[in-house]
């Protein structure tokens, strides 16, 4: 039974019966809200969550409610799954609405290989490139509407960002709390001066940003200094008050109504702040997350929560919690800094080394493995991963290719490299000038093949998918490091370039289109599937895909260097004598144990056991 | 346009003048010099900006196309004199973290000889 392609219904549906909460769900809910605000609170605030829920019920439509019954969370994710990543408005065309021409060019140009959108931010906003929202239910009217996104949502699964951590400093919700409107008077985490927190506690609190941690702002009752993480205009909200968490429940049962069929919860680590600790990673944060996953494994088990979380590797994985009760997918963080310096230093001895230790989780979670997106290749997910002297070369080599580096604030007051402003096409081939066309876009699509088929779920940035190359101009023009890889596309270009088979923009999107296929090709690939990683050399990349029963597998080895070099196969897979397909180049080869196998500079090469007529 | 380069410190540190605007009208030719400085295995570099009122996407490049070189051969690239306008450029790009900066060419040197 497949997927109903409506899902919900814009109205309400009361003449059927309300949803009943199972007393399971019932019972982990109110123990959250217990953790989170005490019993006494915890069971004033359950009723409204559950009227909350029940709403968001009555929206779903018949066929959602029916399809549901057979759905298996273990098919969460399956091997179709392949993200794009891109703003709503990146792609521009004449007068034509952004999210229009964006749906165009999904169908026209990437329905083949992907089959996933994570749309950014599309909610109005007031900075930070749509990461300042200013109505978290509505969609920026400069972009498109409501429909666009249902549109959209015809023919691709969508992905949106629960932006939950912080609002706009132009909000309604902060406006009217400037205005004393005592609704929102405890929205957000205020000081009257700065003596009400001591210089020991700030030194704890961890910074992702080097701005200063609270914004004064003028209110009715005079100056007031307010929280703010990211930016001034960013206003952290305070879960500490109940009623800032059932508004965000409601908006997150929004999106799913709206057609989410996965919420990224950005800048999550941040959600809960608790004087006297570093306010990052705190139990509250986990347990919201948890509740966020309760609520959907009850009404919507379908939709997965996504934790965008860049810190370091160790406390990323944590939100999977124990693989059944929270995020059901993280970014996998690590891998772009560790895929970039396998690839400037044609060695993957780090790479390979931090891969071993990434195994299949459970059958309802999986690693977003990503080598780009709308922000930079962050550098605390390899903190304890790569050696300090190694972090110091990648900055060094990302400004030497015309990139920038954005800094944080450390506990003692100095600037440390947080991200490397780059886009992918120039961190891997910005001073590989010796190289021509053809070498650099081999070495372009081998970096790109380690995420398509490393476990988990492959995403690229839309940037990354036509190569783009630095945007310097706009990070001048803009003031913003980010806006490095943030380049608003000229959709007439963009066509011109696609259809013209010999541009570089059509030969990567072509590659990677192959690649792609070949993984959703391969049930070996599914996320479910085991991984192996094996030290084979370092000058190559090597793992192996199969499932959990049976002796099938695919061998995936990838040429990071302009070497030709070989190989040859681990000991454990191979009998005396077999027969593989390349499932990259087609070509059959007959193995002997021990042979070497030779591969080209940048090559990827897939190995697959050929079967003769009995199966053996 | 060519570039000026003085040796110093025993011909240890190399000092680049750079002329009033660092574009893209100059800026492969800086690249050029400053590659040609470090094929004398020259690592330290002194840029004196002190003339100089606008660089653009392309001189900023230039500025820092040999740092990983010269940091990994244990010297680095170094500023002289940068003006308000300049200094803005290098605050917004965060690069002013990356490349020291001093008031002066003698002042930029003795960083060095103190090193």
């Amino acid at each position: 039974m497949n997927k109903p392609r409506y899902k919900h219904n814009i109205e309400p549906d009361y003449n059927r019966p309300l949803f009943e909460i199972p007393i399971d769900s019932k019972r982990k809910i109110i123990n959250i809200l217990t953790l989170l605000y005490g019993s006494e609170v915890s069971r004033q605030v359950y009723p409204e969550l559950e009227r909350i829920m029940k709403v968001y019920y009555a929206h779903k439509t018949q066929e959602l409610i029916e399809w549901e019954k057979t759905f298996d969370r273990s098919d969460i994710f399956s091997l179709e799954d392949v993200i794009l990543i891109t703003y709503g408005d990146i792609v521009k065309k004449n007068s034509e609405k952004p999210l229009k021409v964006l749906a165009d060019f999904c169908r026209d140009y990437f329905s083949n290989s992907f089959n996933t959108v994570h749309i950014l931010p599309f909610f109005p906003y007031s900075s930070d490139r749509g990461f300042s929202v200013k109505d978290f239910e509505e969609v920026d009217p400069n972009i498109g509407t409501w429909a666009d996104i249902e549109d959209l949502n015809y023919d691709f699964k969508l992905m949106f960002d629960g932006v939950f951590n912080h609002i706009s400093s132009k909000s309604k919700w902060f406006q009217e709390f400037l205005n004393g409107n005592p609704d929102f008077k405890h929205f957000f985490i205020v000081l009257s001066t700065k003596e009400m927190i001591s210089e020991d506690h700030l030194k704890l609190i961890i910074r992702p940003r080097t701005s200063p941690l609270f914004t004064e702002f003028q209110t009715i009752e005079g100056p007031k200094l307010v929280w703010t993480t990211f930016s001034s205009d960013q206003v952290d909200l305070n879960f500490h008050n109940p009623k800032v968490l059932l508004k965000m429940i409601d908006i997150f049962l929004t999106y799913v109504r709206r057609g989410a069929d996965l919420v990224r919860l950005d800048a999550v680590t941040y959600l809960w702040e608790e004087l006297g600790t570093d306010c990052i990673h705190l139990k509250q944060t986990h347990a919201i997350i948890k509740l966020f996953r309760v609520i959907l494994d009850t009404v919507a088990p379908y939709v997965a929560l996504i934790t965008e979380t860049n810190v370091p590797h160790e406390q990323n994985i944590q939100y999977f919690g124990n693989g059944y009760d929270e995020a059901q997918m993280v970014y996998n963080f690590a891998l772009p800094p560790l895929v970039y310096h396998a690839f400037i230093n044609n060695n993957t001895a780090y790479l390979t080394k931090w891969a071993q230790t990434i195994q299949k989780v459970s059958d309802q979670t999986t690693y977003f493995n990503f080598l780009d997106s709308h922000d930079g290749i962050g550098l605390l997910p390899v903190k304890e991963i790569l050696p300090d002297n190694e972090i110091e070369k990648l900055v060094y080599e990302t400004i030497e290719k015309g990139g920038f580096i954005s800094y944080r604030t450390d506990s003692d007051g100095k600037y440390s490299p947080y991200e490397l402003n780059i886009t992918w096409y120039s961190a891997i081939n910005g001073n590989y000038q010796h190289a021509d066309d053809t070498m650099k876009l081999k070495r372009y699509v081998a970096s790109r093949a380690i995420a398509i088929f490393f476990i988990g779920i492959p995403g690229i940035y839309i940037h990354g998918l036509i190569g783009s190359e630095n945007d310097v101009e706009a990070v001048l023009k803009e003031k913003h490091t980010r806006s490095i890889n943030r380049e608003i596309i000229d959709g007439s270009v963009l066509k011109e370039k696609l259809d013209d088979k010999s541009s570089l923009i059509s030969r990567i999107v072509s590659e990677l289109n192959n690649l792609i296929n070949i993984k959703k090709n391969e049930k070996l690939f599914h996320p479910n599937c085991l991984q192996i990683v094996y030290n084979l050399s370092e000058k190559l990349f090597a793992f192996e895909r199969r499932a959990e029963k049976g002796d099938d597998f695919v061998f995936c080895v990838i040429n990071v260097t302009e070497k030709r070099t070989s190989f040859v196969l681990p000991e454990g897979l191979v009998k005396t004598e077999n027969t593989f397909k390349n499932l990259v180049s087609g070509y059959i080869m007959n193995y002997k144990k021990n042979e070497q196998i030779e591969i080209d500079p940048y090559e990827i090469v897939i190995l697959k056991t050929v079967k003769n007529k009995s199966g053996v | 346009m060519s570039f000026d380069v003085k040796y110093m410190l025993d011909d240890t540190v190399a000092v680049i003048d750079i002329p009033e605007r660092l574009d893209a009208s100059c800026s492969s030719e800086l690249k050029d010099k400053i590659s040609e400085v470090v094929n004398k295995s020259v690592y330290k570099i002194i840029i004196n900006l002190a003339e100089t009122n606008f660089i653009d996407s392309s001189g900023l490049g230039a500025l820092v196309s040999k740092i990983s070189v010269c940091k990994a051969n244990g010297g680095d690239i170094r500023l002289a004199a940068p003006g308000k306008r300049v200094l803005e450029i290098l605050q917004i790009t965060h690069l002013d973290k990356v490349l020291n900066y001093y008031h002066d060419i003698d002042e930029a040197v003795n960083s060095f000889a103190t090193d």
